[in-house]
């Protein structure tokens, strides 16, 4: 799957889509491929406040525990319902239904710190 | 294990996990394929048609001689020597202490020839244990490495195996085994309906130069009976679901088979073996935290190491734990105090700082369809 365009990415595998000032989280095709079946997501809680960068939840897959990282920080306006019942839609749909949260930006420059869809292949390829 | 440079060894079919695309990881100083495409799609070919599985890591100790059965019930908590010609027998060797040192398979091929496997994570100490402990008419030769152990495990694995095999494996009762010609090998080989899935299956004792070619053949011919290459991820999951023990969580130096719901192999009327006094007296004293099985309510997996709680006080620790897949639920095993082993407890895991609500169950958690 090459990296959608109009998504940001950042170190840790995760994509970002902007609306405006909010933000949608999910974790990238090459995420979910080395991970593997998923079998368990923990999301940040509605309301919850993130900082840029901090560990916010855990992907399991069958054998391992994976921190999420958020991408960016804010206020946590939505959650993924769809994948605690079925949380190998990650695997299947990483860009799509697999969406983990959406984020309220509390700063709207922090998507700077990210990478374009360009920079993202060029991290996987040398990995 | 490692060699001298501390390089990881490789199994005759390391070449065939490459060009299947396996992910490799060191396991009992071997690279190991830990999963093809998918655990849980391997995890459904063995329980739905059958899997195929390397497990040449695990070490292969011959023993040879006229008192092997009696010189091996001295340091096990099984009986062996009543062991007939055909039969396999699973065992432990204990400690002083009644825990475990390894957790074996007996198979005796003849009345002075023997086969003994133990797990890939103790081969090089079970080694010095054997070797120092040899005494009689009991010859020992390591065969690590030396010897391909292919396993094939799953409902249709009877029906699969059987044209490449001249014994008739319908007659081959489970944990029997049995000296055969198999499609693709000079020499009879050795093959026993033994596992480690919780479904029918077989190992079959191949030499380094001919596993490859028999696990080709197998594959390519089988796969469309659906026949496919699974990795160890796979196999915790199963032996898990089995509740299988895995040396090193539900059984270790200091928890004892008694305390890994083992009593069945321990023969007490033996009259003397490593650890029989100790594990007299916690069989006596029955105060013992024992492994018991775990299931959780929710959908946040129990891992090893997570902590039990029941009545709001801890009660032990979880020792395996997985997505069953199986059961559409996550299972565990944990060692706990005996007034949270009943069935029904009503038990809390802690997981990264919250508790999830659980509760005590017998295993195994499956069991295979009777046909």
């Amino acid at each position: 799957m090459a990296q959608p365009a109009g998504l940001l990415y950042s170190k840790e595998h995760e994509w970002v889509k902007l609306d405006g000032d909010v933000a949608t989280v999910g974790i990238t095709d090459y995420a979910q491929a080395s991970l593997g079946d998923i079998v368990y997501v923990e999301l940040p809680r509605l309301g919850a406040t993130l900082e840029q960068f901090g560990s916010i939840g855990v992907v399991e897959s069958v054998k391992a525990v994976s921190d999420i990282f958020t991408p960016v920080g804010g206020e946590v306006i939505a959650i993924n319902d769809a994948i605690e019942a079925d949380p190998a839609l990650v695997n299947r749909e990483p860009y799509d239904g697999g969406w983990f949260y959406k984020v309220k930006l509390g700063d709207v420059s922090q998507s700077a710190e990210l990478m374009s869809p360009e920079q993202y292949d060029r991290l996987i390829s040398q990995t | 294990m490692n060699d001298a440079s501390g390089a990881l060894r490789r199994t005759a079919l390391h070449g065939a996990h490459l060009a299947l695309g396996a992910r490799m990881v060191p396991f009992g100083g071997f690279e190991m394929p830990v999963q093809y495409a998918s655990i849980l799609a391997e995890h459904e070919a063995v329980r739905k048609r059958a899997g195929l599985f390397d497990l040449s890591h695990m070490g292969q100790f011959e023993l040879h001689g006229s008192e092997v059965g009696e010189w091996a019930e001295s340091l096990t908590v099984n009986r062996v020597a009543n062991m007939k010609p055909g039969a396999a027998r699973y065992n432990i060797f204990t400690n002083e202490r009644g825990g475990a040192h390894d957790d074996v398979i007996f198979y005796r091929v003849s009345d002075d020839d023997w086969l003994l496997v133990v797990n890939a994570s103790n081969a090089d100490a079970m080694w010095a244990l054997v070797s120092a402990a040899q005494a009689g008419d009991v010859r020992l030769t390591n065969l690590h490495g030396e010897r391909a152990l292919i396993a094939i495990q799953g409902p249709r694995a009877a029906s699969l195996l059987q044209p490449y095999v001249e014994a008739d494996l319908a007659g081959l009762r489970y944990y029997a085994c049995t000296r055969t010609r198999v499609r693709e090998t000079r020499d009879p080989i050795l093959i026993a309906r033994t596992g480690y899935t919780g479904e029918d299956g077989f190992e079959l004792f191949l030499s380094n130069d001919e596993a490859v070619g028999v696990w080709d053949l197998l594959l390519a011919e089988n796969r469309k009976h659906g026949l496919a290459a699974c990795g160890l991820g796979a196999r915790d999951v199963l032996r898990l679901e089995a509740g299988m023990p895995l040396y090193g969580h539900e059984m270790d130096e200091e928890i004892t088979p008694l305390q890994a719901g083992l009593a069945w192999a321990i023969k007490f009327d033996k009259p003397a073996f490593v650890g029989k006094d100790a594990l007299a007296a916690q069989r006596d004293a029955d105060d013992y935290a024992r492994i018991v099985g775990v299931t959780m309510e929710g959908r946040a997996p129990a891992r090893a190491g997570y902590t039990v709680f029941a009545g709001g006080e801890r009660a032990g620790e979880v020792r395996s734990g997985s997505w069953g897949p199986s059961l559409g639920k996550n299972v565990a095993t944990a060692l706990v105090v005996p007034s949270a082993a009943a069935e029904g407890t009503p038990l809390e895991i802690e997981i990264r700082g919250t508790r999830h609500p659980a509760v005590t169950v017998p295993l195994p958690f499956y069991r295979r369809p009777k046909k």
